[in-house]
């Protein structure tokens, strides 16, 4: 007789647990919702401009035979996306003692692209940025020789040509980094890697020095040093 | 973040102190002749002299014998070049007088590249005594590796 009552009470029991164990599930479904208030965004699309100038083509203009004069404009929306455009002027008038073949060349030359800060607080005064640039220059160029020798018909033979245009595109992929030094003077490095998209050249050869590019052919690293002023 | 500046620095001044030299390999433009049709090899010695223009001449391949082809330099700043094929090494061997005209072109690559000239060929005439026909295959020579620029047909009869 005692049987039926046992099996009864463990079924009221399991039915007991069970349903604490529903409301464990079912009760934070149940609770309010925490809204967390996403702060508006406060900060201005024009956050100031930066004008810069590239010292690494200076250095290059005084120890060697070719450098650039650059100059860059920097928009700053929202400390976060920054449209630049780069212009300069690339020269070079060198000659090889050896071979005394000699190559010259000046030309204006110009970039357009953006840069994005990388940094997690973007409003730090420092920046990493990642960016592109589309650059292009059409130029003209001489190749001076004094005459090359024939080793067979043993005579001097002119060689050269001037005034031969070409022209170029590139794109450049851009790591830089600069930091706020002293009121609105800032400093930094950038790294950039050329890959050249479509060129032109005369008869004689390719352009040598590119202005803009640097040296042509293998050439795929550049870089800069810009000391700028952001307002 | 003072890290990051460095190395970028470090690697500016890296990028600024590679210098490369872009010269091509071989600074040596000749033209290519190939031996074709029946005569495949040269069974007996070759010797071709060029005529200089000033009433001199140069010997530029001397008693090539066994080989399929062969390699003639070109003049830097003359429209013909005039070469004389002689086939032995005997005094009456018969010799070929080979005319090939063309157009000289500049080639620079770098200022520290020894400046060369490639060339384009215009045609080629040849008198017939022991060579058959030559045919111009490729119609540039430059410093590149390339097709054969003549397909020189000799005689079967002679070689």
């Amino acid at each position: 007789m005692d049987l039926p009552r046992v099996t009864s009470s463990s079924i009221s029991r399991a039915i007991f647990i069970s349903l604490l164990l529903i409301q464990q599930l079912t009760a934070p479904a149940q609770q309010p919702r925490k809204v967390i208030a996403i702060a508006p965004d406060t900060i201005p699309l024009l956050r100031g401009i930066q004008i810069s100038a590239d010292m690494v083509g200076l250095i290059q203009m005084a120890v060697s035979d070719y450098g650039q004069y650059e100059a860059a404009l920097k928009v700053n929306l929202k400390d976060k996306y920054f449209p630049v455009v780069e212009l300069g002027l690339g020269k070079c008038d060198a000659t090889d003692p050896s071979t005394t073949l000699g190559y010259k060349t000046s030309a204006p030359y110009g970039r357009i692209g953006v840069d994005y800060n990388l940094m997690k607080n973007k409003h730090d005064i420092y920046r990493l940025y990642g960016g592109f640039r589309y650059a292009f220059s059409k130029f003209s160029y001489d190749v001076l020789s004094q005459g090359i020798t024939d080793p067979v018909w043993r005579e001097k033979v002119p060689f050269g040509a001037t005034d031969v245009d070409g022209s170029y595109h590139w794109l450049e992929g851009v790591l830089s980094i600069d930091a706020k030094i002293w009121g609105p003077v800032r400093m930094g490095w950038s790294v950039r890697y050329k890959r050249r998209l479509f060129h032109k050249h005369g008869d004689i050869g390719e352009a040598w020095y590119v202005p803009g590019f640097g040296r042509g052919g293998n050439t795929r690293l550049g870089g800069t040093f810009n000391v700028s002023i952001e307002i | 973040m003072r890290k990051m500046f460095w190395l970028l620095a470090a690697m500016a001044i890296l990028v600024a102190a590679c210098s490369t030299i872009d010269c091509s390999l071989n600074s040596r433009v000749a033209a290519t002749y190939k031996l074709a049709g029946d005569v495949k090899k040269l069974a007996t010695p070759l010797t071709v002299t060029a005529y200089l223009g000033d009433g001199n001449d140069s010997v530029i391949l001397n008693k090539l014998a066994d080989a399929d082809s062969f390699q003639l330099p070109m003049s830097y700043n003359h429209h013909e070049d005039t070469f004389y094929f002689k086939s032995d090494t005997t005094a009456n061997a018969p010799t070929d007088t080979v005319v090939i005209t063309k157009e000289d072109i500049p080639h620079f690559e770098a200022v520290d590249c020894n400046p060369i000239f490639f060339h384009e060929i215009k045609g080629v005439r040849h008198t017939r005594h022991f060579i058959d026909s030559i045919v111009v295959n490729n119609k540039h020579v430059t410093n590149g590796p390339s097709k054969s620029n003549f397909f020189l047909y000799l005689k079967s009869d002679i070689h």
